[in-house]
């Protein structure tokens, strides 16, 4: 095998990693809310830093392959493709842990659990978990159609976002004594639509790496 | 124990002081790329590890070169002693006007080895090592002329091989051949590393990039920084050589 194959492979095994680890994140972030499982939280945020070490030593491994063997064509695409999608998933694993501290930083936080149903938080949750996956499978398979998918469930996302300011608000009319704890249910919409949006970006450089395709500020019509 | 120890190398070619104070070391099975623009001294200090240097009047040293902790320049070392340690490649292959075999099994000859049986596994090995093999395996016999340049390179790589040095020499070994033959030769030497110490000199900053696990910089016979490979193609210590490896002089 080539040099330069080599380190492509360990390349897209460490950016794989880096996925797994982000999957994981997020959806133990997502179960610690539904439940309020504050153990659970605890986990999230201790394996942050692991992930933001780990986002650097990608980084590096992008920098050296660059400078020392000067990839073209595919591979180039791969290399610059993972130093986006690095980042992208380094973000969505800030969000995962930025949920996880809504539920450390305020211990008694109870969330109405008819406005949660309400608000479909638990569907928002399975749809940016599923996304990540789906983002994943595309780039280990290299089938850009399985990325093209979460574009429009990216839409989604958005949509069940828009319709919170206006759930909570109106909840907030009936019950304002419970505005702080609704403001935190805000911040975690908030959270999920943003890691949406980071697949959204990661699935543009699917394409990019797969077909050299530029779909960034486009409308998406694949 | 360090494969390579240069110490206070200086080196003239009569007056002209061609290489200044040089002191380099190199682990076992490690890479060294020495890269500058013409004239610097490269392929100067790459000859001085051998003795080639020996051969050309006029010329002085002083200083030591150690391989595997052993002067090479102490009274009584016997250069063609040395060259079995030591191999050397150039820039342009120069088989003999032998037979594929032959020309690998040369060596071993003109070092008086007469086992027709070792002489041939040692060839069989040593092509296989040069990722030769299966090029050639059907036309053993046949003149080392009708192989391509590139595979003339790899028969002089083999040729190096057979006779088990520690140390193997490349001056400019790809630089007369096409990209794909060049990239054959840059993937030997990243294999022949597991099993040899190499030290290369070339132009072409990339394949130093590439192949090496340390680089050189010199210019005007001064040894400007010597680094992991990957510090000096990403943050060399030194201005003069980002302008070089960057293209911006030289």
């Amino acid at each position: 095998m080539r040099h330069l194959e080599q380190e492509i492979n360990s390349l897209r095994q460490d950016i794989i990693e880096m996925w797994r680890m982000t999957i994981s994140q997020v959806y133990n972030a997502g179960e610690a809310i539904l439940s309020f499982d504050k153990d659970l939280a605890m986990q999230v945020s201790m394996r942050e830093r692991k992930i933001d070490a780990f986002e650097l030593k990608i980084d590096s491994e992008c920098e050296n392959i660059i400078a020392l063997h000067q990839p073209v064509a595919i591979d180039l695409r791969l290399v610059l493709a993972v130093l986006k999608i690095n980042s992208n998933l380094e973000r969505i694993a800030d969000f995962a842990y930025g949920i996880s501290r809504i539920l450390l930083a305020n211990p008694s936080l109870i969330l109405d659990a008819e406005l949660i149903t309400d608000s479909k938080l638990n569907s928002m949750i399975q749809q940016v978990n599923k996304m990540l996956a789906q983002g994943l499978e595309a780039f280990e398979t290299e089938k850009p159609q399985i990325a093209a998918a979460i574009f429009s469930e990216d839409y989604q996302v958005d949509e069940i976002n828009a319709n919170v300011s206006r759930k909570i608000a109106e909840y907030i009319k009936k019950n304002p004594e419970r505005a702080y704890e609704c403001l935190q249910l805000m911040g975690v919409f908030r959270k999920l639509e943003r890691i949406g949006d980071h697949c959204s970006n990661i699935a543009e450089e699917i394409f990019f790496f797969t077909d050299a395709k530029i779909l960034k500020h486009t409308d998406k019509k694949l | 124990m360090l494969t390579i120890d240069a110490k206070n190398v200086d080196f003239y070619y009569s007056e002209f002081h061609a290489l200044k104070n040089i002191n380099l070391e190199v682990e076992k099975n490690k890479v060294v790329a020495l890269i500058g623009p013409s004239g610097c001294g490269k392929s100067t200090f790459l000859r001085l590890l051998n003795r080639m240097n020996d051969l050309i009047d006029g010329t002085r040293m002083t200083g030591s070169v150690l391989i595997e902790g052993k002067d090479i320049y102490a009274p009584g070392i016997r250069v063609d002693e040395l060259r079995k340690e030591v191999g050397m490649v150039f820039q342009k292959p120069n088989p003999f006007p032998k037979s594929i075999f032959e020309n690998v099994a040369y060596g071993l000859r003109v070092n008086g080895i007469s086992d027709k049986n070792f002489i041939e596994e040692r060839v069989v090995q040593s092509i296989k090592s040069a990722a030769l093999w299966d090029e050639v395996k059907d036309k053993l016999n046949k003149s080392a002329f009708a192989l391509s340049g590139g595979q003339q390179q790899r028969l002089c790589i083999a040729r190096t091989l057979a006779i088990s040095p520690k140390v193997v020499l490349m001056d400019e070994p790809a630089s007369a051949l096409d990209p794909i033959s060049t990239a054959k030769i840059e993937e030997l030497i990243y294999e022949l590393k597991k099993d040899y110490t190499i030290m290369i000199v070339t132009h072409n900053m990339q394949q130093a990039s590439r192949v090496s696990d340390k680089t050189a910089y010199f210019y005007l016979g001064e040894m400007i920084e010597y680094d992991d490979t990957i510090k000096i193609f990403t943050n060399p210590k030194e201005l003069s050589t980002q302008n070089y490896i960057t293209g911006r002089f030289g």
